[in-house]
């Protein structure tokens, strides 16, 4: 079916434009890209799924009461304060990176660099949250009881997708300044972004499981 | 500490309205699109709207139930 369209696409601009002919297999194979990109994050939610209802299981049914105690002492609760804080940054680049698409769909080139620095600012901006946090957090360490040891996969695993994205926005970054983008033809932003929002969510779970539940 | 905490909860009550705002408006941008992306970009940025909430019950000691930090 893919094909066929390709093909007819191909003679349609055969003779024709280029452009147009080109149009066509881009819209195809961006379709194709989109869905094959949507199915991985669909995986990756399977992924931080797994490792949650492990979390919920150990909390709800191993440990009789939470915080866990080690040698006669319950350890304390996590810095929420500090947590919302590190939330509202996090949240806050999914807005910007959502506002930098827009830009660079709008043709509004000044706009889309200072959202898209900010989005990567606010990025960076939480992993030092989240090491300040890992540095200064009273419960333990990864293996030494269930609270530690769900805290730091979980967010350690978040925190590595973080860093990802960081990285994947500096390179989109580099590439449209590059000319790899234009206003058409544009996937890698989408992606770029439709990741950022993905990791921007997971933490929404992830804040409410460890600091307010 | 006490007061450090109360003046981290200021700072994350006023980001979160302005964030959970700008996520509105954004996401009503997205409303009448309908491609793929469009809506996956709605459940999300509709989402990250819900946790600037769930921050904002935090900044006022809704949540979690029996204080936190």
């Amino acid at each position: 079916m893919s094909v066929s369209i390709a093909k007819q696409g191909y003679q349609l601009g055969h003779g024709h434009d280029d452009h147009d002919h080109e149009q066509v297999i881009y819209q195809e194979t961006r379709d194709m890209r989109l869905l094959g990109f949507v199915l991985f994050l669909c995986s990756d939610v399977v992924l931080f799924s797994s490792f949650i209802f492990a979390y919920i299981y150990l909390r709800t049914t191993v440990a009789p009461i939470w915080p866990p105690m080690i040698d006669g002492h319950q350890l304390p609760r996590l810095d929420t304060a500090f947590a919302a804080v590190n939330s509202v940054v996090l949240f806050g680049s999914g807005v910007t990176m959502h506002y930098a698409l827009e830009n660079w769909k709008h043709g509004t080139r000044a706009m889309y660099n200072l959202f898209m620095g900010l989005t990567i600012l606010l990025g960076a901006m939480f992993l030092g949250g989240q090491a300040y946090e890992y540095a200064h957090a009273q419960i333990g360490g990864w293996s030494g009881n269930t609270f530690g040891a769900s805290f730091f996969t979980l967010t350690g695993m978040h925190g590595f997708h973080v860093f990802v994205g960081v990285v994947f926005l500096a390179v989109l970054w580099w590439q449209s300044s590059r000319g790899v983008y234009d206003h058409e033809r544009y996937f890698g932003l989408t992606a770029g972004t439709l990741y950022w929002h993905f990791v921007d969510v997971i933490w929404v779970a992830l804040f409410f499981l460890f600091y307010l539940w | 500490m006490e007061g450090l905490a109360g003046v981290e909860k200021i700072i994350a009550l006023i980001g979160a309205i302005v964030v959970f705002i700008f996520a509105l408006i954004g996401l009503r941008g997205e409303w009448k699109k309908t491609g793929l992306d469009d809506q996956v970009t709605k459940l999300l940025l509709g989402l990250m709207a819900f946790g600037c909430v769930l921050v904002v019950l935090a900044a006022f000691g809704v949540l979690p139930r029996g204080g936190g930090a």
